[in-house]
């Protein structure tokens, strides 16, 4: 695992996440593909069981910077980065509609898992949560995968080598 | 794991401070990148049209100026020929650029080092958008009046009560007796604050009026803010007695 490439990827895709994926935000909701799920579920899928934790953990705790309530995302993030990378020794996520399936599922878990940990912290939810949830979800597993190739060039992992340990 | 959940439950004013951090370091490319969001969005305008942002600036302004002046002529009234002070005369106004925009409130590039302090209105296009949340010494996060942890005081149709956010794009009022007339269209006030605001400020206008279906003795109403959020570029802190 390169860790410099690594913390300039993830710095990098946390400004765009906060700054700049506004651009094709869709409908009332504002909905928009989560770069950082994305990149997540990208992780656990082509590294190692190790490495695949730390950047789970990385990654929710980058989220959770760009979020409203520190520390929701580093465990939810951290806990189904580790289960999919865990996951991912049993079943192999190669094909494109898989790890369009793995965004979404796990987009959708982590983001249940942020809602009930924010309320357990005391916050007031918003309304529509769910279908905001629903929506951000499958918009990130439409665009994921697509940016798997680039995020594997930049991270130099060979992506048909690294399908299953 | 254990990081997550110290971070879950440290005081909001410790962990903000990440954010603030992040927000400050990557100040540039978030403003960069907020602008080319914002001019991704801008609509091409007419050019013998006042555009929507302008008039929706006017319009506010033409409300707050309405309503300073039913303020001065009821106190006029009230106090007949004693002097008194304009309202936010002795006040100062820190602008402020957006760094971050979301659901979750604004940061700002302004701090305790430009005298904001907590608890302090923020201004978007002459209209109030929230207030100051929490403050470090170069960056500041306004909580949005949208947003579900902000509570203002207000006044529809000179009765008085609160606002929360409904984590969308407008706020709540839920403390209204039917028996009170709100029609669609009235404008909504912040009311004075002692040390913060000294004059009613529009904040939005009455979007939707229905009975609540929970207590339908109550109205539910849905208002919209003043100003369109998520287009706004910079905002304004009022600061009441600034000390030059």
């Amino acid at each position: 695992m390169r860790w410099f490439r690594f913390a300039v990827f993830i710095c990098l895709a946390t400004v765009v996440q906060a700054g700049l994926v506004d651009i094709i935000a869709v409908t009332r909701l504002n909905i928009k593909p989560d770069l950082l799920l994305i990149l997540l579920v990208f992780f656990s899928i082509y590294c190692n069981r190790t490495d695949a934790i730390i950047t789970s953990f990385t990654i929710g705790f980058a989220a959770d910077i760009i979020g409203s309530t520190m520390g929701a995302r580093i465990i939810s993030f951290g806990l189904f980065g580790t289960l999919l990378a865990y996951l991912h020794n049993v079943i192999t996520i190669k094909k494109m509609p898989y790890q369009s399936l793995a965004i979404f599922i796990t987009g959708f878990l982590t983001g249940l898992l942020v809602h009930f940990l924010t309320l357990l912290r005391g916050q007031p939810a918003g309304h529509n949560v769910y279908a905001a949830l629903f929506w951000t979800s499958l918009y990130s597993s439409f665009v994921g995968p697509f940016l798997f190739l680039p995020s594997a060039w930049w991270m130099r992992i060979k992506t048909h080598r690294f399908g299953q340990y | 794991m254990l990081g997550g959940f110290i971070f879950l439950f440290a005081p909001r004013n410790l962990t903000n401070k990440f954010q603030f951090a992040f927000a400050h370091i990557f100040r540039w490319p978030l403003s960069i990148g907020r602008n080319i969001s914002l001019s991704a969005r801008t609509q091409p305008q007419l050019t013998d049209v006042v555009s929507r942002r302008k008039y929706n600036q006017l319009q506010n302004h033409l409300a707050n100026l309405t309503e300073e002046l039913n303020q001065e002529r009821q106190k006029v009234k009230e106090l007949s020929r004693m002097r008194n002070r304009r309202p936010l005369e002795g006040a100062g106004l820190v602008f402020a650029d957006i760094i971050t925009s979301s659901t979750d409130g604004l940061i700002i590039n302004r701090g305790q080092n430009d005298g904001l302090q907590k608890g302090q209105f923020a201004l978007g296009d002459n209209s109030i958008i929230g207030t100051i949340s929490d403050v470090s010494p170069r960056t500041a996060r306004v909580e949005l009046i949208t947003e579900t942890t902000s509570n203002v005081a207000v006044e529809i149709a000179g009765l008085k009560t609160v606002i929360q956010g409904n984590g969308k794009d407008s706020a709540r009022v839920q403390l209204l007796s039917i028996k009170h007339k709100i029609k669609i269209g009235d404008n909504v006030y912040a009311c004075k604050k002692p040390g913060l605001l000294d004059a009613p400020m529009i904040i939005g206008a009455v979007a939707q009026c229905k009975r609540d279906n929970e207590n339908p003795l109550l109205w539910d109403i849905t208002v919209k803010p003043a100003c369109d959020i998520e287009k706004l570029n910079d905002v304004a802190v009022i600061i009441m007695n600034p000390q030059e």
